[in-house]
């Protein structure tokens, strides 16, 4: 008997005994990536206060899987929260780095997107996106801890139309993360 | 001590320094003759218990300059009707003395007596150097450094003044008036 499971929660039930469940791998690698999205702590400006309010028990960055790391090696996402200083540019290619993949990035606020009130400034980053491929960017000076949460929610939603055929790229990232019709 | 009993005291070693016209604050500011009157000031400073020195820094006093580099529309305005011309903001304060001078100021405290005396001396611009304080007090190290850095302030007898905020691939010193944006790497 051979089954695929697109609906695991819903159907694991029906299963006779549970012993055999039969799925895509790309589904359950998808749902086990999506589900446990560890950001690493990575705050630069006055956006790492917004995100550190999601991270604490009002918001509760914890029910969707989302655990801050300390170290690169352990994260999945990089969240850049704040201004990104020329001089950060460097520690911030060296961090993306040491991520293992599939690794992807957040860009939170106007800074991180594009330069934000400092786009005329001799030394800050116009977008991390000049260094690092993004692939979820928050609009707001700084964006609420919601908008932060439903990056992530975006986030997931990308991971599940990874494939291992296609060499674990979603469509964004093949066809490059600003073309919103990808 | 109040503020007329230390300019008292000042002013009988020191004739030559006066009063700043500008007080910061309700602190007593004043404003040396010449930059060779400020190591024997500090040293006398130093010597009657303002023993701490605060803050070096300094101000370009140049007036406003063609805005080149990075600025590359003066006074955008994206919610100007259809039509309108945008209003170019004077970039000259009216009746300010703009000149070409680097107001030096050291802010030097006193533990004992709890008062702070605000130093002010004007130098040229252009390659002109001032004694350094850092033989006479360490916390004027990194901070003639930043000085340096971002403003072009040569301190004489510095033991060690290299650029200390800005990154290495940055030239010239940002907060001076005349500064030009050099694009580097990270620009487009």
């Amino acid at each position: 008997m051979a089954m695929i499971l697109e609906k695991l929660p819903g159907l694991t039930k029906g299963l006779p005994g549970g012993e055999l469940l039969l799925t895509t791998s790309d589904y359950f690698i998808d749902l086990g990536r999506k589900q446990s999205m560890w950001p690493m702590t990575f705050g630069l400006a006055c956006c790492a206060i917004e995100m550190m309010a999601s991270y604490a028990s009002r918001l509760d960055f914890d029910r969707m899987g989302v655990i801050p790391r300390a170290s690169p090696r352990q994260a999945d996402v990089m969240i850049v929260a704040g201004t990104v200083c020329k001089k950060m540019a460097e520690p911030i290619l060296e961090i993306y780095h040491q991520m293992p993949e599939p690794r992807f990035v957040i860009s939170m606020g106007s800074c991180a997107n594009c330069g934000g009130p400092y786009y005329d400034s001799y030394s800050v980053l116009k977008g991390v996106d000049r260094i690092v491929p993004v692939d979820v960017y928050i609009a707001g000076c700084p964006p609420r801890p919601e908008a932060l949460q439903y990056a992530v929610v975006k986030l997931q939603e990308k991971i599940a139309k990874m494939s291992l055929k296609k060499g674990l790229a979603t469509p964004q990232q093949e066809k490059g993360s600003r073309d919103i019709n990808a | 001590m109040t503020n007329e009993d230390i300019f008292a005291k000042i002013q009988s070693r020191f004739p030559k320094v006066e009063k700043a016209a500008v007080q910061v604050k309700d602190y007593l500011t004043v404003r040396l003759s010449s930059k060779d009157e400020l190591v024997p000031f500090a040293q006398w400073l130093k010597d009657s218990s303002f023993d701490m020195l605060e803050t070096v820094t300094a101000t370009d006093l140049l007036g406003p300059v063609d805005m080149k580099g990075f600025i590359r529309q003066q006074n955008f305005n994206p919610f100007l009707p259809e039509g309108a011309t945008p209003q170019i903001e004077a970039a000259a304060t009216a009746g300010y003395p703009y000149r070409p001078v680097m107001d030096l100021l050291y802010v030097f405290f006193s533990v004992s007596e709890r008062a702070r005396v605000f130093v002010r001396l004007e130098i040229a611009r252009e390659g002109v150097s001032v004694p350094s304080l850092v033989p006479l007090f360490k916390s004027a190290d990194w901070q003639e450094r930043e000085t340096f850095d971002l403003l072009g302030v040569r301190y004489d007898g510095h033991p060690n003044l290299i650029k200390i905020l800005t990154p290495d691939f940055t030239v010239g010193h940002p907060l001076r008036k005349d500064y030009a944006h050099i694009k580097d790497r990270f620009d487009e």
